[in-house]
């Protein structure tokens, strides 16, 4: 699925709302100098297009320091990557699920709140799906950057 | 797991960091879902005054709690490639390599870690093209920058991280 890339209004437009989006349609519409209907449409479509979300992200820490875990999982057979990772994909506290070629065949990412918490995590929750033959973790020690900005918008 | 660096502007971060009650919770939900709902609908919502709900998103926003924000797919920014790579670092310490390596603006994504790898990155690029100018010009000559282990996404199926941190490099 190819998705129509944003034409210059609208970076304008996501790059407004990018910093907040709470701003009124009229504001932007005003700084740009654009039409308030040109906003409105313009936002409405991309959102319908799933070309941006607009979403609230927090600063909560859920778990007191907590790390970022890098899990790679390994299949018994190339046939069940999808059917694995659509088990993945079920798992609320994944927050990163991908299939991909390479040093795995697919990498999920958490945050744990230490290693024993990762150890548990890997074995109570994936280690047991069908198809899973070995995983790797890594922990983070240090979470030096994460643009929101970029994602994989896909529901 | 406390290192010095990046780690207590975290913890400086934490300092300021407020109690959340359950209209909190509540204001945060529905944001999460839409951020463009209007004071009013939440307000309605929750019960609220509208004044009310104003406030409370004031005071989320200036403690640094949460942002409302627009989120760009990645294909529709005109990135057609997603990669997770691990990077393996020598004669400079991980934290120096980690930070110009936040400096990418492609680099959406670093973490520093323990294990095979020393620091584990995600990156966008447009095309092939773009990707290996950025993996042998840029990433590759970066003193300290010993050997990369890349791994092309060719699916993804989530990504919804909500463990943002927004008042640090690049994501403020």
């Amino acid at each position: 699925m190819t998705r129509r890339t944003l034409d210059a209004v609208d970076r304008q437009i996501v790059a407004r709302l990018s910093e907040d989006a709470r701003v009124s349609n009229r504001q932007i519409a005003a700084d740009l100098g654009v039409t308030e209907g040109t906003v409105r449409a313009r936002v409405k479509r991309m959102e319908e297009e799933r070309q941006i979300r607009i979403t609230a992200v927090t600063n909560i820490d859920r778990f007191r320091h907590g790390a970022l875990a890098y899990i790679w999982i390994e299949v018994e057979r190339s046939h069940q990557v999808e059917a694995v990772a659509q088990a993945l994909a079920s798992i609320n506290e994944l927050g990163f699920v991908g299939e991909m070629l390479g040093r795995s065949d697919l990498l999920v990412i958490t945050m744990v709140r230490s290693n024993e918490h990762l150890a548990e995590f890997v074995h109570q929750r994936i280690s047991g799906i069908p198809g899973v033959r070995r995983t790797e973790s890594t922990l983070g020690v240090n979470f030096v950057k994460h643009d929101y900005r970029m994602a994989r918008i896909v529901s | 797991m406390d290192t010095p660096g990046p780690r207590s502007e975290q913890a400086a971060g934490r300092l300021q960091a407020i109690d959340l009650d359950e209209t909190d919770h509540g204001i945060i939900d529905l944001l999460r879902a839409d951020g463009r709902l209007p004071y009013r609908s939440i307000a309605r919502e929750l019960g609220l005054t509208e004044a009310t709900v104003r406030a409370r998103v004031r005071r989320l926003e200036e403690s640094r709690t949460m942002r409302v924000v627009a989120v760009t797919d990645i294909e529709a920014a005109g990135f057609g490639m997603l990669l997770a790579i691990g990077v393996q670092v020598e004669n400079r310490s991980p934290e120096e390599v980690a930070r110009e390596l936040a400096a990418v603006p492609e680099v959406f994504s670093v973490n520093v870690v323990v294990g095979a790898q020393d620091i584990e990155i995600l990156m966008v690029a447009e095309d092939q093209v773009a990707l290996h100018r950025l993996l042998h010009e840029r990433i590759a000559t970066m003193p300290g920058v010993r050997r990369l282990t890349p791994a092309l996404a060719v699916n993804v199926l989530k990504n919804q991280p909500d463990w943002v941190p927004f008042d640090r490099d690049g994501a403020a």
